[in-house]
């Protein structure tokens, strides 16, 4: 089957010399990866290339095997959203007027909303489990609630794919796996996802492949169990061995299982 | 617009209201204006000669017809020019500080224009005065000068923005100044460009009234579709272009609808500041920030705010008139301070 989205050979700098190099991966249509690597390694800079937000300086992204710069933005913006780790209003927008942005690609210069939009941001709204927050005012709400009602945006473009950066920074553990339980339910739903996460022990058991970004070397691409190894993790985030709990639990567990 | 996006049924019904109190309002202040002067002729005397027939004196009907009408509607077309580019200009720099007056777009209008005063005052060209098109060209280019200089990385800084369009609306400010004192022979082109710095709404003829008032219609049906491209703007230019918009038409269109619009309010009343920024700021907090419901609203309160202010400047020290320019300062500075001091909570940068 060919990959809803794949990346051949891309590289990406942004002028003093090249953030992202020649990265080559796949993403299968109806998977939940997860892209992890060490900060500044250039996570956010492979989503937003992945969104078509940045243009890649070689190799190409291709979409449905056409390349992602060839195809017109709205027709991307109806197959991919993406979800920022920041949204700043300089106005008091309410929730469903936030959530309303994601019909842009479905409407003309003359085409105002119609009842297929609102059916739509309904639908978002229920799916990211924020409609009783509709006509909040978007800047007072919490750190969880914004995270949700960006993804309910995102929804409202009725995506294949789905892309997060860092969706589950900042949050509680709570509201971390309220998150975490929103994208098994949306995978549900036949949407792929592709989220760069920091919190390395959300992975497991939540995601079907996981992406190593590392500096020098080629991306490792893999299942959480082929990924997330000691040796793999120590190298790639530069981490002494056993320093850091997350190392050392799964050192111990992985000993105990094989024994 | 029924685009309103679907907010709840009371949200609409709302937004109704206001336009039609907005525009009764409108009417009534109109009709008080042209009331008012020196020539008293009571309001109920105007309706009647509206609608009963029952027709003024000779004197009544020139002074309604020649005088006071064009001035009063001058004063309507200059206020919701002025406030609806007040409120794309905030949209677009995603910043509720910004005003055609603020950003320099104004000081532009007048630099163009009093090119035109004084080296091509006998000039026309596609039926508008040199100096109309030449406060067009000035709009603009200050637009993108300003805009330019405020950028940075995608985005838009804002104190950047504001020190760029105060320095470049000083700079504009005295250029005018200067051609002042080149004029040797002190004539009608000094006259002229003082009242225009000082913001004085004349007595325009019927055919500049008509083609200004055109311009501001044919803007604003322009302004209409861009006005949902301003709330998807607010999100940010990345998050716009990642959501289908192209970002780079968008800001074109409101640059030159935006400066259309101020070069219009400049040609009949000069430079007038605050009715750009407070109006839009005032729609705002009562109607929230949909740019799509702003605009009727925006435009009919901007008009009826400079009609009234306009009705002041002429007959509160009557005889003598002051510049509506400077009632706008003496009410819209204390006005916007107080705004800024209720809720300077949304400011913190």
């Amino acid at each position: 089957m060919n990959p809803l989205l794949r990346f051949a050979d891309v590289s990406f700098g942004y002028g003093d010399g090249d953030a992202i190099q020649s990265a080559s991966f796949d993403l299968q249509e109806g998977s939940c990866t997860a892209l992890i690597g060490p900060n500044g390694v250039g996570k956010t800079t492979l989503l937003r290339l992945a969104a078509g937000v940045l243009r890649c300086t070689s190799g190409s992204v291709l979409l449905n095997d056409e390349p992602l710069n060839r195809l017109a933005i709205r027709t991307v913006a109806r197959t991919i959203a993406f979800v920022p780790q920041q949204l700043d209003l300089p106005f008091q927008f309410t929730v469903r007027q936030v959530v309303e942005q994601g019909r842009t690609p479905y409407l003309g210069l003359l085409r105002g909303p119609m009842r297929d939009d609102r059916i739509a941001v309904d639908r978002a709204l229920k799916l990211a489990d924020v409609s009783v927050l509709q006509h909040r005012i978007f800047n007072e709400l919490s750190g969880g609630e914004r995270q949700r009602v960006k993804i309910a945006l995102g929804l409202a473009q009725q995506p294949k794919l789905l892309l997060l950066d860092e969706p589950t920074q900042n949050l509680d553990i709570g509201r971390q796996i309220e998150l975490i339980d929103l994208l098994h339910f949306l995978r549900a739903e036949g949407i792929t996802i592709f989220a760069s996460i920091h919190d390395i022990q959300l992975i497991e058991g939540n995601f079907s492949t996981v992406l190593l970004l590392s500096r020098d070397t080629p991306l490792v691409s893999g299942t959480p169990a082929d990924v997330l190894k000691p040796s793999i993790l120590e190298k790639a985030f530069n981490c002494p061995p056993r320093r850091h709990p997350l190392l050392l639990e799964r050192t111990q567990s992985r000993g105990k299982r094989a024994g | 617009m029924s685009s309103g996006d679907g907010h709840s049924p009371p949200g609409r019904a709302r937004f109704v209201t206001l336009v039609v109190l907005l525009a009764a309002t409108l009417a009534i202040a109109v009709l008080l204006s042209l009331a008012t002067g020196a020539v008293r002729v009571s309001p109920a005397a105007i309706l009647a000669a509206l609608f009963q027939h029952h027709p003024l004196t000779a004197t009544q009907q020139i002074i309604l017809l020649q005088i006071r009408l064009p001035r009063v509607l001058a004063a309507a077309v200059v206020g919701a020019a002025l406030a609806i580019s007040g409120l794309m200009f905030q949209g677009l720099f995603r910043n509720p500080m910004a005003d055609p007056y603020v950003i320099g777009a104004s000081g532009g209008a007048v630099l163009g224009a009093s090119v035109g005063i004084y080296f091509f005052s006998q000039l026309s060209a596609f039926g508008f005065s040199a100096t109309a098109l030449l406060a067009f060209a000035g709009s603009v280019a200050t637009m993108a000068v300003v805009y330019s200089l405020a950028r940075a990385n995608g985005k838009t800084h804002v104190i950047t923005l504001l020190l760029a369009g105060f320095a470049v609306s000083t700079m504009l400010a005295y250029s005018s100044y200067f051609f002042e004192l080149l004029d040797s022979n002190g004539g009608s082109g000094n006259r002229i460009l003082l009242s225009w710095l000082h913001g004085v709404i004349g007595i325009p003829r019927w055919t500049q009234l008509s083609v200004t008032a055109a311009l501001l219609l044919l803007a604003t049906m322009v302004a209409v579709p861009l006005m949902r491209q301003l709330n998807t703007l607010a999100l940010g230019d990345e998050y716009a272009h990642q959501l289908g918009l192209r970002v780079e038409y968008t800001r074109v269109g409101i640059i030159l609808t935006g400066s259309l619009l101020t070069a219009a309010a400049v040609s009949l009343g000069g430079l007038i500041s605050f009715a750009g920024l407070i109006v839009p700021h005032i729609a705002r907090l009562i109607l929230g920030p949909d740019h799509v419901r702003l605009l009727p609203v925006t435009a009919l309160a901007g008009a009826i705010f400079l009609v009234v202010a306009d009705t002041l400047a002429r007959s509160v020290f009557a005889p003598t008139e002051i510049p509506v320019g400077i009632v706008m300062a003496f009410i819209g500075g204390p006005f916007f301070l107080y705004l800024l001091r209720k809720t300077k909570r949304s400011y913190a940068l």
